[in-house]
């Protein structure tokens, strides 16, 4: 490029530096305040000096909340709990459902695979509503309602979509000669896809699993219609926190960062496909 | 053992890539499949090697007709000609893979990957993946793997094809014995005509998607179908003229330079047909100035290559000609000089279709350099 | 071996037809969409008829009853108005802002890098929970922001509380969100281009302003137009940022699509009308990613080439 200027040097710096203020001075303050009773919390101005505590996690972690007024029992970790259990089972089926099918549509063109495809792919895009609330009254029927079954099942709505697509390209990516080669060499289609495609395909299986996972552990929507209390995972969990009397500032935003560190955690393992997983396979980080 | 393909027909997405196409392999030979790229030579392959079935034919191996029959219970050994090792393996879990899919013992597995690699000279780099192989052991991997489960049928797609120059000549001195070794029936791809003549039993050479010519190197070289197979076969290449036969007091001729060059008796049919003489530079030779039929040209420029001398001399209607003669003898290398042709190695085509105009008497026998 | 697999086929465990082997391979995969298609035609039935779940009695076919009714419901005009709003004013931040911090990371180093990754996190942190957060900082009482606010002389600025500002905060928290979403994709495809234009460009002094509105831009065309359709696709249909934060209120000043088929749906128990609302964003949104998946799958087929 032309020569940096020292103005377009501090006018660079001093954008960047609002950009990252920005994005990260949420997550910063939301994390301090989670160190925080709620005196220095409520103080006004609002400060970074305090004397920092682990009482908000412990209460979260032991289920009692030491409210203003009485002592209350409050489920996070059971709301954490049914994130963890909600979101790895979703994947989990999401991937043995998924990748296959995605070796289907990847290696054997057969008719309608393309219509199917697209019919999930059509559907990542279509308001979730539509399909949750006839399933609320289905579910009803058949006794679905308020089971981890449900869903799972509702679940796959969103990771079912991203697996197939995500993990259809790795397996595009193989050539065809070396599973070839491998039948030739005696193997049957079933060694041939368990020695051979899905090891070469390993890395975007990983990868579209774990960002399966993010996006069934932020999910909120199925839940909300679909869960009550005791199904309910954080997203959905930690809003009843808000309403609910006598609980502290402090032990919401300790909840929040308990609940956001997994996804920020395996966001930084799997950064290298976060591009790909986002736009679905289109473009390649 | 044999392998015959009858009447095999394949396209893709309409374009048709087999068009009607039968061979027959005996047991034990090796058949050498030769075309330019594009003339469904490796799709012949695929094949037969059950990775892809054909639309209309049949393919049987050993009178079995491979019909629905897969790619694992066919008893073939294939190289590919980018490789295609399995790159999450070892050279030795490749070379072993289709000694595991018999469930052969341990022992037994790992003496046959050995004795293999010893006789490939890859004992060395068993060990390694195939990303930190040299183009050159990947290949002798490749073809270890496709010989290690001692297959009845061997499909080499064009091994040699990337790899480099001094290890392709290695490989074409090693291979031919190699292959003669696994008593297999050998079908080998290649575009290069000398693997082709080194390397086959028979020739077949395919284009368009059917079976041009099937013969011996000899046959091919000596009696080639038509004008491209004719191009194809020899190097430098053969020198094509138009002309067109008369009759005369000897017999029917064409004239070369307005000098006569005979033509066998039962070409007397072809007189004032258009045609194409084929004249294999080495059935040209420089001869003194008073010979009979001795025809004037200019030499224009001399190439010696390793085993022979190649001429490009001009005739007096311009005509560009090529001679070659065994390296060592003598010959003019500029200037004016006399060439006189072998007549009965003259080949005679029909300049429309390009087909060869068989003269019955010549007798097809020698060998070819 | 040889003689063995020719002379009598193997011995083999079950072994399926070729020609069947990719349904039953897909057949999961089938069922899932059977399972999607069922509710989404159930919708569909439930959107021609008058359906209340309080009043299961006088449930009955009214056929095109409650979209004609949407002509003259001052309500439905309001939701349309506010979601196309919410649509366009946090794509259309999102984007400068996305394309505009992809710029200033364009160029690959250690710092660029790191601080690209750290712009994820608000991407990975759930939106319900992200309103969440903007709500602990946004409270009257004691936010963080609401100071800041009365030291540039806003005092008593009430955010998502205030039929004035409630659109403005919770855009914020999508901006919040979302602008990473766009970032990382322009960056991914800014980092794509070929260099040679660039290149020949700079070598004769091309103005950058013009380099960017005539190179850059259009080559960056295919990248935006995804970015921006998905944006658009997901931001018309937002409902946790939203719902999390307001629940559609105060009053109907944010009664997007989704928060109001949902308020139809749990609270007024009127499943006609909620199944129709949900239909007419399905169309919006059909005809949206019909032409987002054509460009998609044009990105698509090119990020393989470059495999």
């Amino acid at each position: 490029m032309q020569s940096v200027s020292t103005l377009e040097r501090i006018l660079r710096g001093t954008a960047i530096s609002l950009v990252i203020f920005f994005f990260m001075f949420p997550i910063f303050w939301i994390f301090l305040m989670s160190f925080q009773t709620n005196e220095t919390i409520l103080r006004v101005p609002p400060s970074m000096v305090f004397e920092p505590t682990l009482t908000n996690y412990r209460s979260l972690i032991s289920g009692t909340l030491e409210g203003s007024t009485a002592t209350l029992e409050i489920r996070f970790m059971s709301n954490l709990y049914n994130s963890l259990f909600l979101s790895v089972t979703s994947v989990t089926v999401g991937l043995l459902l998924g990748v296959p099918a995605a070796y289907a549509f990847a290696k054997l063109k057969f008719r309608g695979s393309e219509d199917i495809a697209f019919t999930l792919l059509s559907f990542r895009f279509a308001p979730p509503l539509l399909v949750l609330l006839p399933l609320t009254i289905y579910f009803q029927k058949i006794g679905l309602a308020d089971t981890y079954l449900g869903l799972i099942w509702v679940y796959q709505l969103i990771v079912l979509p991203l697996i197939l697509w995500i993990v259809r390209g790795y397996f595009e990516d193989i050539p065809s000669d070396i599973e070839y080669a491998h039948r030739i060499a005696g193997h049957g289609f079933w060694s041939t896809f368990t020695k051979i495609a899905l090891p070469l395909a390993g890395p975007g299986i990983a990868a579209a699993g774990l960002l399966a996972f993010i996006f069934a552990w932020n999910n909120f929507i199925f839940a909300l219609v679909l869960a009550s209390a005791d199904k309910q995972p954080v997203t959905v969990g930690a809003l009843a926190f808000i309403t609910a009397s006598g609980i502290n500032y402090g032990q919401i935003a300790a909840g929040i960062m308990l609940s956001i560190a997994p996804t920020f955690a395996l966001a930084l393992y799997a950064q290298r496909y976060l591009v790909e997983g986002l736009s679905l396979g289109a473009v390649k980080g | 053992m044999s392998l015959v393909l009858k009447d095999i027909r394949k396209s893709f997405k309409g374009d048709l890539v087999l068009d009607g196409l039968s061979l027959e392999v005996p047991t034990g030979k090796t058949l050498v499949l030769f075309g330019p790229s594009g003339a469904g030579k490796t799709v012949l392959l695929r094949l037969i090697a059950g990775v892809i079935e054909p639309d209309e034919g049949e393919i049987s191996i050993s009178g079995r007709n491979m019909s629905g029959v897969e790619p694992e219970d066919r008893g073939i050994g294939m190289a590919f000609q980018n490789f295609a090792l399995f790159p999450h393996m070892s050279a030795h879990d490749n070379i072993a893979s289709p000694l595991t899919a018999q469930k052969q013992t341990k022992s037994t597995i790992q003496s046959g990957v050995q004795s293999l690699a010893r006789l490939l000279k890859i004992e060395h780099v068993l060990g390694h993946k195939p990303k930190e192989l040299s183009n050159g052991q990947k290949q002798r991997t490749a073809l270890a793997r496709a010989l290690a489960g001692k297959p009845d049928v061997l499909l080499l797609d064009d091994p040699l094809r990337n790899v480099d120059a001094k290890l392709r000549f290695e490989m074409r001195l090693e291979l031919p014995r190699l292959i003669k070794d696994q008593q297999a029936t050998v079908i080998y791809v290649t575009q290069d005509y000398k693997e082709a003549m080194a390397f086959g039993d028979e020739i077949a050479v395919i284009n368009g998607g059917q079976v041009q010519q099937v013969g011996s190197p000899a046959q091919i070289y000596l009696s080639p179908a038509n004008t491209d197979i004719a191009r194809l076969f020899g190097d430098p290449v053969i020198n094509l003229l138009d002309v067109t036969p008369k009759a005369g007091a000897s017999g029917p001729h064409v004239l070369v330079s307005d000098q006569i060059v005979p033509l066998p008796e039962n070409h007397l049919g072809d007189v004032d047909r258009a045609c194409v003489l084929g004249l294999r530079p080495e059935a040209l030779r420089f001869v003194g100035a008073d010979s009979q039929g001795a025809i004037p040209v200019t030499v224009e420029t001399e190439a010696p290559l390793n085993e022979k001398t190649v001429t490009l001399a001009v005739t007096a209607r311009g005509r560009e000609i090529m001679l070659s003669r065994p390296a060592g003898t003598p010959g003019p290398s500029t200037g004016p000089a006399h060439i006189g042709i072998n007549a009965r190695a003259a080949l005679l085509f029909d300049r429309a279709t390009g087909a060869l105009i068989p003269a019955q008497d010549t007798k097809i026998e020698g060998k070819v350099a | 071996m040889s003689t063995q697999t020719l002379d009598a086929p193997p011995a083999r465990k079950f072994k399926i037809s070729k020609r069947f082997l990719p349904y039953v391979l897909s057949l999961p995969a089938l069922l899932v969409c059977i399972g999607i298609l069922i509710p989404f035609f159930t919708a569909v039935a439930y959107s021609l008829q008058r359906y209340r779940l309080s009043q299961p009695w006088a449930r009955k076919y009214n056929w095109g009853e409650n979209y004609l009714n949407f002509m003259t419901d001052p309500a439905f005009w309001n939701t349309l108005k506010v979601s196309l709003t919410y649509a366009f004013l946090t794509v259309g931040v999102e984007l400068l802002l996305g394309l505009g911090i992809a710029l200033l990371l364009q160029k690959r180093s250690r710092f660029n890098n790191f601080v690209s990754i750290m712009l994820l996190m608000p991407l990975m942190t759930a939106p319900a929970l992200a309103s969440l957060m903007w709500k602990l900082m946004t409270n009257p009482g004691f936010g963080v922001l609401s100071y800041w606010a009365t030291l540039i002389g806003i005092e008593d600025m009430k955010w998502a509380s205030d039929p004035s500002t409630a659109m403005l905060t919770v855009v914020i928290v999508d901006v919040w969100v979302y602008t990473p979403f766009i970032m990382i994709l322009l960056l991914a495809g800014l980092r794509s281009l070929p260099r040679q234009p660039f290149e020949a460009a700079e070598l004769d002094g091309v103005p950058r302003l013009f380099v960017f509105w005539k190179i850059t831009l259009p080559m960056l065309t295919p990248f935006l137009l995804t970015a921006v359709l998905f944006r658009v696709i997901e931001s018309i249909q937002q409902f946790d940022i939203i719902y999390a934060m307001t629940q559609g209120g105060p009053g109907d000043k944010l009664t997007v699509f989704q928060v109001e088929a949902y308020l139809n749906f749990f609270q007024s128990t009127n499943v006609g009308r909620s199944a129709a609302l949900l239909m007419i964003l399905w169309a919006i949104t059909y005809i949206l990613s019909t032409i987002f998946i054509k460009n998609w799958l044009r990105l698509r087929e090119r990020a393989r080439g470059d495999a």
